[in-house]
């Protein structure tokens, strides 16, 4: 039985509290489906909805979203029109107003797509917990007792591609996500194939030195992944199709 | 336990309310306010049966914990049909045949009121994608899909007489 929400108003004051345990809730899109059924006892709620880390700064190249923020905020800001994509390719129009991006990093594959995309962008994930504070990758674990802050990354230089395999057109978890940024440096980004986003830096290596190995580089994504079998795909199928959407994103073609 | 006071205005209703601790804006609504067009489905978000306007937005209701919402506007299904009339949405989806048991109804128009509000003559992909979190499993969606656009298209020559 739940025994308290706690309303804080500050990331430090969030912090302070989940010294003494709880849950932070974000949208509530993971946490209250938990709540509502019983299903996992939860004792204290710790929401983050006042506690100030929401909007969306962008400043010469820098891009940097609180991580309250709703996946519907960005997808309607007008500096981030290159990520609309992604955001549309997450659940419903009604969770996208409560989900937000701090809580997208968290959510294990085969969802998280803005965490996916997040990576292919090498975003800094700032955190605080009530004795330290630091800034870590999108694909390094956050723990129990820290809140995400604040994302940041640069916009793209290079050409931004992004692709989302699903059972259909929309609201659906990933079959296979592929987010990448493709310039002078190449990153790649694959969601719905490990427990965590992951990077295919076998694949980034060879466009890197070969810019034109597009298929060369698509077989070389698989390198490293972790496919498990769930509702939306077999492991089997997604080790299949990953090189074609792999190929497909790079190509920039359907 | 510690309960909390909360305020809300609901359909232009200012209410108050004693939740208990994680009760949702959907039991608020239903089990506080006696407003039980919002309905309880799947507790995970995942059927948009509870969809309710939260600030003008559409949001699942089951997954906001009410008491981080205080001092919030709602607008359920109930506060639609002015002074008694049926509002351009609803009555195409009556004249439109596009409820069968009903379930998904409430839910179905809340979600179609915030599409038309912010975009009054939506294509039908947009149509498709504004309800994508909504499931209705008796009509096979088109008559659905149909009555939004008949309403659309009614509000459009509403606007253009008044």
């Amino acid at each position: 039985m739940l025994s308290k929400v706690h309303l804080p108003s500050s990331a430090a004051e969030a912090a302070d509290l989940l010294r003494g345990g709880g849950w932070l809730v974000g949208g509530g899109t993971v946490v209250m489906p938990k709540v509502n059924t019983g299903a996992v006892p939860v004792d204290d709620l710790i929401s983050l909805r006042h506690a100030g880390l929401g909007g969306i700064r962008i400043e010469q190249d820098t891009v940097r979203i609180g991580a309250a923020t709703t996946l519907a905020e960005v997808g309607q800001h007008d500096g981030l029109g290159f990520l609309h994509p992604a955001i549309r390719s997450i659940a419903s129009p009604p969770v996208r107003n409560l989900a937000t991006v701090g809580g997208n990093l968290l959510v294990p594959q085969p969802h998280g797509d803005l965490a996916v995309a997040l990576l292919a962008l090498d975003a800094r994930v700032d955190v605080v917990s009530a004795d330290s504070t630091r800034t870590v990758s999108v694909c390094d674990p956050v723990h129990a007792d820290e809140v995400i802050t604040e994302v940041r990354f640069a916009l793209p230089k290079g050409a931004w591609r992004y692709r989302k395999a699903m059972r259909r057109k929309h609201n659906s978890a990933s079959i296979v996500t592929v987010a990448a940024v493709v310039g002078d440096e190449v990153r790649i980004a694959l969601g719905g194939v490990a427990p965590r986003p992951i990077r295919a830096h076998a694949a980034e290596r060879i466009l890197e030195t070969t810019p034109g190995a597009v298929t060369e580089a698509a077989e070389a994504a698989r390198e490293g992944i972790e496919p498990v079998d769930d509702a939306y795909a077999s492991a089997w199928y997604r080790t299949r199709v990953l090189p074609v959407h792999v190929r497909r994103a790079l190509l920039g073609t359907d | 336990m510690a309960s909390r006071i909360v305020s809300l205005t609901v359909n232009d209703r200012e209410e108050e309310l004693i939740a208990r601790p994680g009760a949702s804006l959907l039991s608020a609504l239903r089990d506080n306010l006696g407003l039980t067009a919002a309905k309880r489905g799947c507790a995970q978000g995942a059927c948009g049966s509870c969809t309710v306007l939260l600030d003008e937005r559409p949001v699942p209701a089951c997954l906001v914990p009410v008491e981080t919402v205080d001092s919030a506007s709602v607008r359920t299904l109930e506060g639609v049909a002015a002074d008694g009339e049926l509002d351009e949405v609803q009555q195409a989806f009556l004249e439109d045949f596009a409820t069968q048991c009903g379930f998904c109804t409430a839910g179905m128009i809340m979600t179609a009121e915030a599409l038309l509000a912010g975009n009054p003559d939506p294509t039908r992909d947009e149509v498709v994608e504004a309800i994508s979190g909504n499931v209705c499993r008796c009509t096979g969606y088109e008559p659905i899909v149909a009555a939004i656009l008949d309403a659309a298209e009614r509000r459009r020559a509403a606007r253009r007489t008044a």
